[in-house]
């Protein structure tokens, strides 16, 4: 490994004018950045563990009914926060699924947004519940959607200098539900072949009023399958929309092929775990639909 | 350049001249000389280096030895005390849950994060608490026997 | 439990062997008190680290370490110009064949060729192992690539470029004149297959193609190595056999035998994998030279990637043929075996292991032991066995389905007994399989009837048979001060050999497991024995244990009887005490005996055992599956094996041994395999992509002990180690296949290739 210096800033003022220097990388869970240095996969000069921030590693409620997951949180830290298990169980979930116990005890819902694998189990239910990025940089802070972040593997729209500081995710909606599935040939301790997240709202009449569904590993970044969205829209859930919906899902994935699986395969999954993921959504706001 | 690093490390203050580079396992075995945790593959994959870090299991492979400044890491070391068992390491010798032995301090450690949280799991609990240790000689069958052996007698 | 002990004759209530004992090294196992080599630090010690070929093909033009060498903190440097360049064809000691180590140097260092990703071309060592690190990028290594050769059918092919100019196919007559990647060409066979095949009432194929697998051990090889200033060399290592080691390294190094001590440590499981060397002799090359102790650990990545060796790949092609009575009545196989970068994968055993277990006047079996630009693969617990029934029991169960037979009544009807002919031609010694097969028919794993499930389910059976080996083991005992023994051991434990020994000893003395401390002796200490391999190590080092309990009691009666003034022949002896055999007589302990003739020298019984009978392994596993046919995930639900174990010294040991060949087995059958790049990189050089089965992967694993004794043998005890990972993968293929219809013959069987077989083989 080559060799590198360790910052520990306790602001975000002082995390911030340290990541100004190029070479610098941010630390928070580390369990994808500490092996990537170790296999010379990524070069870096500096890091800056923003472990001590207490912001970063806090959930705080938002006037109105949201939430404000602190970047560095661990995944462990976040499962078991009363109200995201309560509010965005997808999200407790999904945590849940990355690596191992060991690796939720370190890895952080900001480390895997910023670490931009196409895989990131926790990324789905994020973009699925409509989450925000706040953003600290040199010229002060911003926030975007979180899904504009991703321009490809590893690679964010975070410009030099700036550190993601929290995942802010809206109040949940009557009537809604999220869910995210991954498929790995284990268990656990494993990467998602694909993974689909989706949200959605009935109306009064029991019609899907709003439908967001987010795939991972079927793109360069986590995308959007936004033909089967549009496909659900106005329509009351059925096994053959369900159904449906997963293949044009399919439709929407661009995979590649690698060592885990075939861009085919991937399709295929796509299509099966949106139709499933839908069924338990519905399931979730009291809907039965069978599903395949 | 090296830095110096205070933690506290089985309920002893260390203060040791760790090189950034270096990881928390590196800082225990290689700094400390305590070899009780094992090294399998020094990318998070396999759970032989598993310790708690204030209570919570990691691979102390996955952390800078920087990053253990200011926390409390406990080891395979400090569960027994001279010759007698902790319950979990006396369980894995009973019930043949160890085999080569390699596995077999992550094992106990992971154990013991599941138990300190939850006293009584499930066998399912027990299986997924120690899915991220790989141990290929058991199968598990006695592993899983030996925690939940321990489970049935400390949880009461 | 009775059983019979050695001779057959007399039936004797065991004491201790048998019963359900704890390891009596556990303690220091759960505690991480147990010492791996990783765990040895020396003053003084510098760290190793090897260049590897980042080539699959490729001739050495020139290596210049100059740069290296000159680097501050860099002590030594190694390349192949340090070692013996060996004959051709040089073997150590081992068995009726020799071992292979011209084959280990090669994997010690590349000569002028490098035949895949990772075979190591040089070594440093430095004062720590970053400054080593940095060393081995100042290594300049000129190499010109040849073309790879990476699939096993296409280097077959007439025209592929050939690794090995000197290799030309043995076993075809006339000798062929041109040098092939095939090394070799094996043949069994009897009757006349062909005509059989014709006149068979029906036939089950198989095609089965096997992906490179690995030991998966979770310790990774290390070594420390010492030279002391007469040139005598210690090597700690992780090892299956240290007197294999100290003759391969004596060789490679051109030292003598005399000056090499190799210490076997715990070995962090091997299965296999740990028989070769994997820079240990790199190791004391760069310690003699620095004049420190050198210590190098490989990282996992180079375990996977080409520094040491998988588990052989393989195609078979297979068919049987029956009557319609279901009698077999032809097997034909075609075995291709792929060896990796060198040759020596003798496809013998893997095309014995297939067809043994039925009786079948047909047979033609050809199998080719064939060399590809991937590491030189090594032996993996029953070596070559899963595939071979991977292959063969579900040709068997395509047999069965065709002829509407249920196959656990087809294998009774063919199954092989004590007597009838193995495929080469012998006859079967006492083996139990009518036994295991009753047992299958009366347990609930076969009985129950398969529950239903949310996604299609199915049932499997297979049976595994593995022959195993004997060779050679010694052991010693010497009596302690306080009279108890205290044993020395040849075979290193890599499955609970001390707590086994203890028993036998502790039984032989009629003492407590507790009374005997028994320990694996190192190259210098211990009499010579060969590798803990082969499902061997318990049978032998019981036999020569047995022996040297024997003589040491021989020993201690006569001193007994001075003491006591009788005649040796006088003397009862039981649990630790003579007596003198009239009512009332007098009597002396161990203790005593020992604390008042220590003076008079030291009592040591030595045993040896050589060419034990063979505890032939038998098998029959169950297994329940769930296969989900959206994704084409397998969930195996419930397994069961059966084994025919002779003797269970220990039963809990032996259904860890079970257990643990059951995981390992469902992870080559469902997950595992090495995914390689067309030109010869590993793809899934990891534990993360190489997916070896967790906690939440296996189920619970039934473990049924049928005890069938070996005559000749000590307690009748059987192989046991090996045998339970054989039949597994044939046991879920055929489950997989009656729950979804269709064969999945590309093993593992991941969850792509299974939805590819259910949907047709394209997916959309």
């Amino acid at each position: 490994m080559q060799e590198f210096g360790y910052e520990r800033p306790d602001c975000i003022e002082a995390a911030v004018g340290l990541m100004r220097e190029g070479d610098t990388r941010a630390l928070a869970g580390g369990t994808d950045l500490i092996p990537q240095m170790r296999e010379g996969r990524r070069s870096v000069g500096r890091i800056v563990d923003l472990k001590h921030v207490p912001d970063l590693i806090a959930v705080f409620e938002l006037p109105g009914g949201g939430l404000s997951i602190g970047a560095a949180a661990s995944a462990t830290i976040i499962a078991r926060h009363a109200r995201i298990a309560a509010d965005y169980p997808a999200i407790a979930a999904s945590v849940r699924l990355i690596g191992s116990v060991q690796v939720q005890s370190r890895a952080s819902l900001g480390g895997n947004v910023c670490n931009a694998a196409p895989s990131a189990d926790g990324v789905p239910a994020l973009i699925c519940h409509r989450a925000r990025a706040r953003i600290a940089g040199p010229d002060g802070a911003r926030e975007v959607e979180l899904e504009e972040l991703f321009t490809g593997p590893g690679r964010t729209t975070l410009a030099p200098g700036e550190i993601l500081t929290a995942i802010v995710l809206p109040p949940v909606l009557p009537r809604s539900a999220a869910h995210y599935l991954r498929f790995t040939p284990r268990r656990e301790m494993d990467i998602a072949i694909a993974g689909s997240g989706v949200w959605i709202r009935l109306d009064e009449q029991g019609a899907i009023a709003e439908a967001r569904i987010a795939l991972a590993s079927v793109g360069p970044t986590p995308i959007r399958a936004e033909t089967a969205e549009r496909k659900l829209v106005g329509e009351r859930p059925s096994r053959a929309l369900l159904e449906e919906a997963g293949r044009l899902a399919a439709g929407d994935a661009r995979p590649i092929s690698d060592t885990r699986g075939s861009a085919d395969y991937r399709r295929s999954l796509v299509s099966v775990l949106t139709a499933r993921a839908l069924a338990q959504c519905c399931r979730s706001i009291g809907v039965e639909v069978d599903a395949p | 350049m090296k830095a110096l690093i205070r933690c506290t490390v089985n309920d002893e203050e260390h203060v040791v001249l760790a090189d950034p580079r270096d990881s928390l396992l590196e800082l225990l075995r290689d700094r400390l000389g305590l070899t009780g945790t094992k090294e399998g593959c020094s990318n998070g994959n396999c759970g032989t280096c598993t310790v708690l870090v204030d209570g919570a299991p990691v691979n102390a492979c996955l952390m800078l030895a920087a990053e253990a400044q200011g926390h409390e890491v406990v080891t395979v070391e400090s569960l027994s005390e001279g010759t007698k068992l902790h319950p979990i390491q006396q369980a894995l010798v009973e019930y043949g849950g160890t085999q080569c032995g390699f596995c077999t301090p992550g094992i106990v450690m992971s154990a013991k994060a599941l138990l300190d949280a939850n006293p009584r799991p499930t066998e399912d609990e027990i299986r997924h608490a120690i899915a991220g240790n790989l141990c290929r000689c058991t199968g598990y069958d006695k592993i899983v026997a030996a925690i939940a052996a321990v489970a049935a007698t400390e949880g009461e | 439990m009775t059983v019979l002990p050695g001779g057959g004759n007399e039936k004797k209530e065991l004491w201790i062997v048998g019963k359900r004992v704890p390891r009596v090294d556990g303690r220091e196992r759960v505690t991480g008190k147990a010492i791996y080599p990783a765990d040895l630090n020396l003053p003084g010690m510098v760290h190793a680290k090897i260049l590897r070929s980042p080539h699959a093909h490729a001739r050495i033009r020139r290596i210049d370490t100059s740069r290296a060498t000159a680097l501050k903190g860099v002590v030594a440097v190694v390349t192949a110009a340090d070692f013996v360049d060996l004959p051709i064809g040089a073997t150590v000691t081992m068995g009726d064949a020799g071992y292979d180590v011209w084959v280990v140097a090669h994997t010690n260092m590349a000569r002028e060729t490098v035949h895949w990703v990772g075979q190591p071309v040089a070594a440093v060592a430095a004062v720590d192992v970053h400054t080593a690190e940095a060393a081995l990028k100042l290594i300049e290594v000129e190499y010109e690539p040849l073309p790879p050769v990476v699939d096993l059918a296409e280097a077959m092919a007439p025209d592929a470029p050939v690794l090995h100019s000197n290799v030309v196919t043995k076993g075809v007559e006339p000798a062929p004149r041109s040098p092939s990647n095939v090394c070799s060409r094996t043949v069994i066979e009897r009757g006349d297959t062909a005509a059989a095949i014709e006149r068979a009432t029906a036939i089950g194929e198989a095609h089965a193609r096997i992906d490179t697998a690995h030991q998966g051990y979770l310790e990774p090889q290390v070594v420390v190595a010492q030279v002391d200033p007469n040139g005598f060399a210690t090597v700690w290592a992780s090892t299956q056999g240290q007197f294999t080691a100290e003759l391969m390294l004596a060789r490679i190094l051109g030292l003598p035998q005399s000056k090499i001590r190799v210490v076997p440590l715990e070995v962090g499981g091997a299965f296999g994998g740990k028989i070769a060397l994997h820079g240990e002799a790199a190791a004391v090359r760069l310690a003699e030279k620095c004049g420190q102790p050198v210590k190098l650990v490989l990282t996992r990545e180079e375990v996977l990637q080409g520094g040491s060796g998988p588990a052989a790949g393989a195609l078979i092609d297979i068919r049987v043929g029956a009557d319609r009575e279901g009698q077999l009545t032809a097997i034909e196989g075609t075995y291709r075996v792929d060896a990796g970068g060198l040759p020596g994968m003798s496809p013998s055993l893997i095309m014995q292991a297939s067809a043994a277990l039925y009786q079948c006047p047909n047979l033609k079996l050809e199998g080719y032991d064939v060399v590809t630009n991937k590491p030189r693969t090594e032996a993996y617990r029953g070596p070559g066995g899963i595939q071979a029934a991977f292959a063969m029991e579900q040709a068997l169960d395509v047999l069965c389905q065709r002829l509407d037979l249920d196959p656990l009544e087809f294998r009774k009807r063919n199954a092989a007994v004590t007597g009838s002919l193995m495929p080469i031609g012998t006859p079967f010694p006492t083996i139990g399989l009518t036994t295991i097969l009753e047992e299958v028919g009366q347990h609930p794993c076969w009985t129950d009837p398969l529950p239903a499930g949310k996604h299609p389910r199915g049932r499997g059976l297979a049976l595994g048979y593995w022959r195993g080996t004997s060779m050679t083991s010694a052991a010693h005992i010497t009596i302690a001060g306080d009279g108890r023994p205290m044993v020395t051991m040849g075979p290193v434990d890599i499955s609970g050999t001390r707590t086994a020994m203890a028993q036998v000893v502790a039984e032989e003395f009629g003492l407590s497991v507790e009374d005997v401390h028994v320990s694996t002796g190192d190259s210098k200490s211990a009499g010579y024995s060969d590798i803990a391999a082969g499902s061997r190590v318990a049978r032998t080092t019981t036999a020569a244990l047995v022996e040297a309990s024997a003589d040491a009691l021989r020993q201690l009666r006569m001193r007994a009887a001075e003491k006591l003034q009788a005649s040796p022949e006088d003397l009862d002896y039981a649990g630790g005490v003579f007596r003198t055999r009239k009512p009332g007589g007098a009597a002396i302990s161990l203790a005593e005996l020992m604390q008042a003739t220590l003076g008079e020298g030291a009592i040591v019984g030595r045993g040896v055992s050589t060419r034990l009978p063979l505890g032939v392994e038998i098998g029959a596993h169950v297994c329940d599956v769930e296969v989900d046919p959206g994704t084409g995930q397998t969930t195996v639900l419930r397994y069961t094996a059966f084994q025919d174990v002779g003797c269970a010294l220990n039963p809990p040991a032996i259904e860890g041994q079970m257990q643990g060949s059951v995981a390992q087995g469902l992870g080559w059958a469902l997950t595992e395999g090495f995914d390689y790049a067309p030109d010869g990189r590993l793809r899934n050089a990891s534990l993360l992509d190489y997916r070896i089965p967790t906690a939440l992967d296996v189920p619970p694993i039934d473990c049924v002990l049928i005890e069938t004794p070996v005559p000749g043998v000590p307690y009748g005890v059987r192989g046991v180690g090996e045998v339970p990972i054989v039949p597994v993968a044939g046991a879920v293929a055929n489950a997989v296949a009656r729950a979804i219809g269709v064969r999945v013959w590309h093993m593992p069987m991941t969850p792509e290739r299974v939805l590819r077989a259910i949907r047709g083989g394209v997916l959309d």
